[in-house]
């Protein structure tokens, strides 16, 4: 396992700086959350001042924001999906590009190593590191529903996390198909956070209006939306299937196409 | 069993071609010399022996192990100096070494220490400060440390002053001694003239020919110079007589063929002075090059 405790070492730095920042903004916003029960009146003022459809768009019509996990769904899932996947697009996108463009790719392939072993340590490595960022979330999530003096339903909330890390794996597998199919490592990363970015926008605009609800299937993020978690303690079985199979034919070609590709000088 | 063997081995890019139908094959024990000038394909076919590249057609094996099939059982006998040297820019020289030995679960790593004392390379430096012929020192190192049967070298002296090639050279022979098998690759001829027992020329992707170092340049060519105020000497002419220069009284040529007709003609001319010796390899290289 040298490359992957290399990827992993290598990668700890990130790691920690992304687990801080994505921990501080989960902390800051749920320990506004006590305040917020405070003053429900206010709050159910504020929140009808809204228009319909931007409430609609992010789910705030479905969602009780008065109770702690309705409050967590709606403040703090959003920023762990967009984060996490934003974060493991980055890091899948460099495994194998990166290696390439540096040509430090020569040095591994002359080693005794098969290219499918090399392969499968990169992708742990960025597997790895998925679940620490995960694992860094649902502690500081822990943490921070402390601050309420309510109990939070252990069981959705994980199905919550489970549906997040879900995603994070699937971004990475796409992100880490085109590290092997394209050559430069800084198109790639952009590539990569434009598809996060657009599966994003693609899922606000999907709650919008009826006509654009087709869009929805166009985003991961709609997949793993809080309201729909929340309501149904469950992830829908065919957004679950669609993740995995995506997930699983990226990480097959990934191989398939590596095993035959040319490393050009 | 050959160290290396191949089989009509043919590399095309996209649109470019590789190489062309190279077939030829390396006895262990041997220092092989591969030359041409750059773009003759010497990389595609050192690249696709490693199976960085995979061949178009043709096969190849390295101690009767497929170059494909078997890739990884070969890269443990084999140490790979590129011609570029690229290696991690976080790592010191030594973490890399280090974590090369650890692929070949090499355990003397003494022998790092060795090496790097004798090619005077600081092991505390980090790679991104290294020069490029410090760089190029630990891609030496680097092939040599895990002692393998085969090293294959990739214009290997580039960068490299005067000095440390010597040392280097020293190195390889030590090697040798040990029963590696050494492939070279170079467009320097007077090193390769140095080192192998015999030479394969690549021009344009295609095998011009192998040849024992000694019969390139023994039995083939003359070197022929020589001084005479004869006007006749403008005309001078014979078949085999390559690559004519006169420069005033002198005149120098190459000479290829019975050496008895050539002394013939030469008696016929008034000269001053005659010099018939062995070309260089340079001379016999640009002759095949024609």
């Amino acid at each position: 396992m040298l490359i992957y405790n290399r990827e992993i070492r290598k990668n700890a730095k990130a790691l920690f700086i992304w687990g801080i920042i994505l921990g501080g903004i989960i902390l800051m916003t749920l320990s506004i959350y006590p305040q917020f029960t405070q003053d429900q009146e206010t709050m159910n003022d504020l929140l009808s001042a809204y228009p319909d459809s931007f409430k609609q768009a992010f789910g705030m019509d479905r969602l009780d924001i008065g109770t702690l996990l309705g409050f967590y769904g709606m403040q703090v899932h959003f920023m762990t999906t967009l984060i996490g996947s934003i974060y493991a697009v980055m890091l899948a996108s460099n495994m194998i590009a990166k290696e390439e463009n540096e040509k430090t790719i020569e040095f591994l392939l002359s080693k005794p190593i098969t290219r499918t072993r090399i392969m499968t340590e990169k992708s742990l490595a960025v597997l790895t590191n998925i679940l620490l960022l995960n694992a860094i979330n649902v502690i500081v999530c822990l943490i921070g529903f402390q601050f309420a003096d309510e109990g939070i339903p252990m069981k959705t909330f994980m199905v919550l996390i489970f549906g997040t890390i879900l995603l994070h794996i699937t971004f990475a597998a796409v992100a880490f198909l085109l590290s092997v199919m394209m050559k430069k490592s800084r198109t790639i990363t952009s590539v990569s956070l434009g598809l996060v970015l657009i599966s994003y926008f693609f899922g606000v605009v999907s709650g919008i209006t009826e006509e654009m609800e087709v869009l929805k299937y166009a985003s991961l993020f709609k997949y793993v939306d809080a309201a729909d978690i929340i309501s149904e303690g469950a992830i829908d079985i065919l957004y679950l299937s669609i993740m995995i199979g995506i997930t699983i034919i990226s990480t097959w070609l990934s191989y398939a196409f590596y095993l035959k590709k040319d490393i050009a000088t | 069993m050959k160290a290396v063997e191949m089989n009509d081995l043919t590399k095309y890019y996209k649109k470019s071609r590789g190489i062309e139908n190279v077939s030829l094959s390396i006895e262990e024990g041997e220092i092989f010399g591969f030359i041409g000038p750059n773009g003759a394909g010497k990389s595609t076919a050192i690249r696709t022996l490693l199976n960085f590249i995979h061949p178009t057609n043709g096969t190849a094996a390295i101690f009767g192990k497929d170059i494909v099939s078997d890739s990884k059982e070969i890269k443990k006998l084999v140490g790979y100096l590129p011609s570029e040297v690229h290696y991690y820019d976080d790592m010191k020289a030594i973490d890399l070494l280090q974590y090369s030995a650890k692929f070949h679960e090499y355990k003397n790593t003494n022998r790092i220490h060795q090496l790097a004392e004798r090619l005077q390379l600081d092991l505390h430096k980090k790679i991104e400060d290294l020069s490029f012929g410090n760089r190029k020192k630990v891609g030496i190192i680097q092939a040599l440390l895990h002692e393998p049967k085969l090293l294959i070298l990739d214009e290997p002296t580039g960068g490299l002053d005067p000095l440390m090639q010597n040392i280097f050279f020293e190195l390889l022979t030590e090697e040798r001694n040990k029963g590696a098998t050494i492939f070279f690759s170079s467009h320097i001829l007077s090193e390769v003239q140095k080192m192998c027992d015999r030479v394969a020329i690549i021009k344009e992707g295609k095998l011009v020919t192998v040849e024992k170092v000694e019969t390139l340049i023994k039995n083939n060519l003359k070197k022929v110079s020589l001084i005479s105020e004869d006007s006749q000497i403008a005309d001078f002419d014979l078949d085999g007589v390559l690559n004519k220069e006169t420069n005033g009284d002198h005149i120098t040529f190459l000479y290829s063929g019975e050496i008895k007709p050539l002394l013939n003609q030469l008696t016929a001319l008034d000269m001053k002075d005659l010099l018939i010796q062995e070309p260089s390899l340079e001379e016999v290289f640009m002759h095949y090059y024609e």
